[in-house]
């Protein structure tokens, strides 16, 4: 039983890593360009898309893959930014629904394009590393890590460098950033689109260890979304943490409860967070 | 100058086929989702019904009682959605005129309808593969049900035949995975009735259908010791599972009922056995079987594309043969229009087309089947089956 | 004037028409469109998004059919309970997100994270609702009471009875947007902190506002359940909800006639233009996405400016 525990635990911060990674772009965009861009999963699913098209497609090797993949979801953000999302700064509403109306759009487009066959990309790195009797697959491993790596950096990125306290003072205090010469719409797309290339990162990172669905998407966001509440929307460090919280009690939950529950857990979590300390658990509390 | 007119008249009107034999058409109505997410479960038949109505035709359409026709077919898609599917059985039914229906396969759809094709009853025929329809047949005021698919159950359940190979193994213990949905509860209460009655003790979890991380479950199931995992239905969580399953080596032994062959094979090399029930193995049946060969070249022909082989098995319901069957029927009743004649026609022939298809009492469909096992490293068995009539 | 006008053509319509798939278009029409002026009054008046919509949609329809069957009740009766079960559920769910102010995106979120914990419920309670099977809804509304009574049964019937549902729901809802809570409501939605200054309180228009919508949604909900004879948990999905807004935004949030329009146009449109289901959704996608940024007014809106700029 023990083992059986810790081994889901281990797998539950795997899991947990993608939602993170979701998370943070989810509080990336709601804290400095004010709207939730319910189409992050789209943008994760053509992160994994991509990857696998490069990959057993065209038939470049994986690690070549992995960049030209993110930087193709990076690009698809960019242009919704422009065209679409630019005319819905700081409109919480407006910017919801048409992230909305998008995702139709692009899983639509998925579904043309791919049929709803599940694709399986070829596998990376085979083989399991066993200690203790616990028996971790390699690839969740590398996957884990280079998640957790981008996470950290981003973190540190935007609180060391300059452009990261400019988009934290931005974010505090619009009026004043911009006077102190701020370029807030570059900003704004910036962040935008690095929230996109974050998605789609995960989502090339999801190609080596799942199948992959146009509809892949929407499960990802929803536990984005939930995660990133739970630690605290703005915050950086809550994403992570959010995402591990969720990833590990819905491993543990679906051992001692019917797996038919699973998408409950998150679910349950917002609204205990929200009536208890709507700022999340790294937020400012009331 | 009148003579040759009239003669030319005559002779226009000869060889626009006045006289003896008149052309007349029997409509074909074909609710499917043909698009959507759920075309997995219609695009074949949708695929391979016109193949056959457009052999018919170019033959020269079929003889009935003295009188040639010919077949028109209307599918309009539903795109699995059961309010559309409504109105366009209601246009197919109403303003169409039509009397034979193909599908639905999707059992949602099929009860939403239901109520409202069960007004037609004595006026039309359904033929269609949803796994709810069984649940109907035999019921008064059901006459117009057919379902044209085998079923899992009963002395020909390909379920049955199945489960009784892997109990002559030894089996003792089977692990059932199967989403929580329609779909995956119906299947999961056939399938523990069955292994109740055979005597073989399970155990049985559902996921939310889009699961895709199944490590807890696995490591929950495998805890048990079980002989076989039973997966189901649907390709893409198979893959998942079959994936994860061999990587924390929680099972090597699959046992399927629904789901192709491709995420065995994808794992090849990590699976000791991976056994699945399949209408037909198309890619050793198009070489071993001069129909199919000839199907799949008439199909390449018509849409100019290649073979969807791993689609093709679905094509043993209310698809290309059963177009056949159904104007053999009517051949036989002598009538295009008495539906209680073509039924009883319908129901008490056997018919060999790419498959060998019967009907049981209460008009569910019998037909000859693939049990494909996949072995560590590759290997392919394939033991065809007929089941008894 | 207008409604009053439309009003009387659709109900002469079945003189005219008398393709029976037709008018069961108009029939779906018709009860999606109850839902959908129900949402307006929560979106496009009070300003909030709510997810939970699908849910009422698909409870009342469960709610009053289980009853029926518990007490061997009418549909009428039966529906009572189920209304009564979606207002105390908007009361719950309306404390806890209007009594913390929390920020507009919050309210969907919480709104969409109940909807989906009552699909759950609905799916996993399967001696109560038979889980993903579903229910067959034999039973049927009756009208009229004991030797005049008669079911309602066949296209017609429901054609009518439909139509004056959604009739008296337009009547209702354009007397509560003209009321004070219409007028409330619309200050919330415009400024909410210069509301609370001027004495209005946020929490009971809020609540009320959506109490209403859900209603609405539960009365759509139990007609649509009994006029296609079976339900199941996917009445509850978010998609039903998507649909839903969809329909507002088209037709026009805020105006009265919008959203029966958005209804007409979402639910007949698929049978106009023959197109795949892959293409329909981008479609869909696609005219919501123009009527948010370059129509916010929707179709009726639109209309209503046009025809005042023409005065």
């Amino acid at each position: 039983m023990t083992q059986l525990l810790i081994g889901q635990l281990l797998n539950g911060l795997i899991v947990g890593t993608l939602y993170g990674i979701i998370a943070l772009g989810v509080t990336l965009t709601f804290g400095i360009t004010g709207i939730v861009n319910f189409a992050l999963g789209e943008f994760m699913m053509i992160g994994a898309y991509s990857a696998w098209y490069l990959a057993d497609v065209v038939g470049l090797p994986y690690p070549v893959a992995l960049l030209p993949a993110v930087a193709i979801a990076g690009l698809c953000g960019l242009a919704a930014d422009q065209l679409l999302f630019r005319f819905t700064r700081d409109n919480l509403v407006n910017g919801l629904l048409v992230s909305i109306g998008l995702i139709s759009i692009i899983e639509s487009g998925a579904l043309l394009s791919w049929t709803a066959t599940p694709k399986e990309m070829d596998y990376v790195l085979s083989g399991t590393v066993r200690l203790a009797g616990i028996g971790l697959p390699k690839m969740r491993l590398v996957v884990f890590a280079l998640l957790a790596a981008v996470i950290f950096l981003t973190y540190v990125g935007l609180m060391r460098t300059w452009l990261g306290r400019a988009a934290y003072a931005y974010a505090q205090n619009p009026e004043a950033a911009r006077l102190m010469g701020v370029r807030t719409g570059l900003l704004q797309s910036g962040v935008f689109v690095y929230s996109t290339a974050l998605a789609g990162l995960g989502g090339a990172l999801y190609a080596t260890l799942y199948s992959l669905e146009p509809f892949m998407g929407g499960l990802y966001v929803l536990k984005g979304v939930e995660a990133a509440i739970l630690g605290g929307i703005g915050s950086l460090s809550g994403a992570l943490v959010g995402g591990l919280i969720l990833g590990v009690t819905e491993s543990i939950g679906a051992i001692f409860l019917p797996t038919a529950f699973r998408d409950a857990y998150g679910l349950i979590f917002v609204v205990a967070i929200l009536v208890l300390r709507p700022g999340g658990l790294f937020g400012e509390g009331r | 100058m009148s003579r040759w007119i009239a003669a030319i008249a005559v002779g226009l009107w000869l060889v626009a086929g006045g006289g003896a034999s008149a052309q007349e058409t029997v409509k074909l109505g074909q609710i499917e989702a043909q698009t959507g997410p759920n075309a997995i479960y219609g695009w074949m038949s949708s695929q391979g019904v016109p193949i056959a109505v457009d052999e018919i035709n170019k033959a020269g359409g079929f003889q009935v009682g003295g009188k040639t026709y010919k077949l028109q077919l209307i599918a309009p898609d539903t795109r699995g959605d059961p309010k559309e599917a409504t109105v366009q059985l209601k246009r197919l039914l109403e303003e169409e005129k039509v009397k034979f229906v193909f599908g639905p396969f999707l059992s949602n759809v099929f009860a939403t309808i239901e109520p409202y094709a069960a007004q037609f009853d004595g006026k039309i025929l359904m033929m269609g593969g949803a796994t709810r329809i069984h649940e109907f047949l035999g019921k008064p005021g059901h006459d117009f049900l057919v379902r044209a698919w085998n079923w899992d159950v009963g002395p020909s359940g390909f379920g049955e035949l199945m489960t009784d190979r892997v109990k002559q193994q030894g089996t003792k213990k089977i692990a059932i995975l199967f989403q929580n949905d329609q779909g995956g509860k119906v299947i999961g209460d056939i399938y523990t009735d069955l292994f109740q009655k055979k005597g073989i003790e399970y155990q049985i979890e559902y996921f939310e259908p889009g699961t895709k991380d199944f490590s807890a479950v696995l490591a929950k199931l495998s805890a048990w010791n079980p002989d076989y995992l039973f997966p189901g239905y649907s390709d893409s969580a198979i893959s998942d599972i079959v994936r994860q399953a061999t990587e924390g080596n929680y099972f090597k032994r699959f046992f399927l009922v629904r789901g192709s062959l491709g995420p065995g094979l994808k794992n090849k090399d990590e699976l000791d056995d991976y056994l699945v029930y399949v209408p037909k193995y198309f890619e050793q049946a198009e070489k071993t079987e001069p129909k199919v060969a000839k199907f799949v070249a008439a199909y390449k022909t018509f849409y100019k594309r290649d073979f969807p082989y791993d689609q093709a098995p679905l094509c043993s319901s209310a698809c290309y043969d059963h177009v056949y069957m159904l104007v053999e029927a009517m051949k036989k009743a002598g009538t295009v229009d008495d539906v209680e004649a073509i039924r009883k026609a319908l129901l008490s022939m056997t018919y060999d087309g790419l498959w060998k298809i019967s009907f049981d009492a209460h008009a569910e469909q019998i037909m000859n089947f693939d049990i494909v096992h996949l072995k560590h490293g590759g290997a392919i068995e394939v033991t065809p089956v007929d089941p008894p009539r | 004037m207008i409604a009053a006008l439309a009003a009387v053509a659709l109900a002469l319509v079945p003189l005219v028409v008398k393709a029976d798939f037709v008018l069961t278009i108009f029939i779906f029409s018709f009860i999606l469109g109850i839902a959908a002026v129900g949402f307006d009054i929560i979106f496009g008046i009070a300003g909030q998004l709510s997810m939970f919509h699908a849910a009422s949609f698909g409870i009342a329809g469960y709610t009053t059919f289980l009853v029926m069957k518990a007490w061997a009740l009418s549909f009428w009766l039966g529906l009572l309970p189920a209304l009564a079960l979606v207002v105390a559920m908007s009361v719950v769910i309306g404390s806890i997100c209007f009594k913390f102010r929390l920020k507009a995106f919050y309210f969907a979120v919480v709104t969409l994270a109940f909807s989906e914990l009552a699909r759950l419920v609905v799916m996993n309670w399967t001696g109560l609702t038979n889980g993903t099977l579903g229910l067959m809804i034999m039973a049927k509304p009756v009208i009229g009471f004991g030797s005049l009574s008669r079911p309602i049964e066949g296209t017609l019937a429901w054609y009518y009875l439909t139509l004056v549902s959604l009739a008296l729901a337009v009547v209702a809802a354009r007397a509560v947007v003209r009321s004070w809570i219409g007028r409330a409501c619309g200050a919330i939605r415009l400024n909410e902190d210069l509301a609370q200054t001027l004495g209005i309180d946020i929490f009971r228009y809020k609540m009320l506002a959506f109490a209403i919508a859900n209603v609405l949604a539960a009365l759509a909900g139990a007609l649509f359940a009994f006029y296609t004879g079976y339900i199941d948990p996917s009445y509850l999905s978010i998609g039903q909800s998507l649909d839903i807004i969809a329909m507002v935004l088209i037709g026009g949030q805020g105006t009265v006639l919008g959203p029966v329009v958005g209804a007409f146009v979402l639910t007949g449109l698929p049978h106009l233009i023959e197109i795949g289901a892959e293409q329909r959704a981008m479609l869909i996608g696609a005219i919501l996405i123009a009527a948010i940024l370059l129509f916010p007014r929707g179709i009726v809106g639109s209309l209503i400016r046009l025809a005042r700029r023409a005065v």
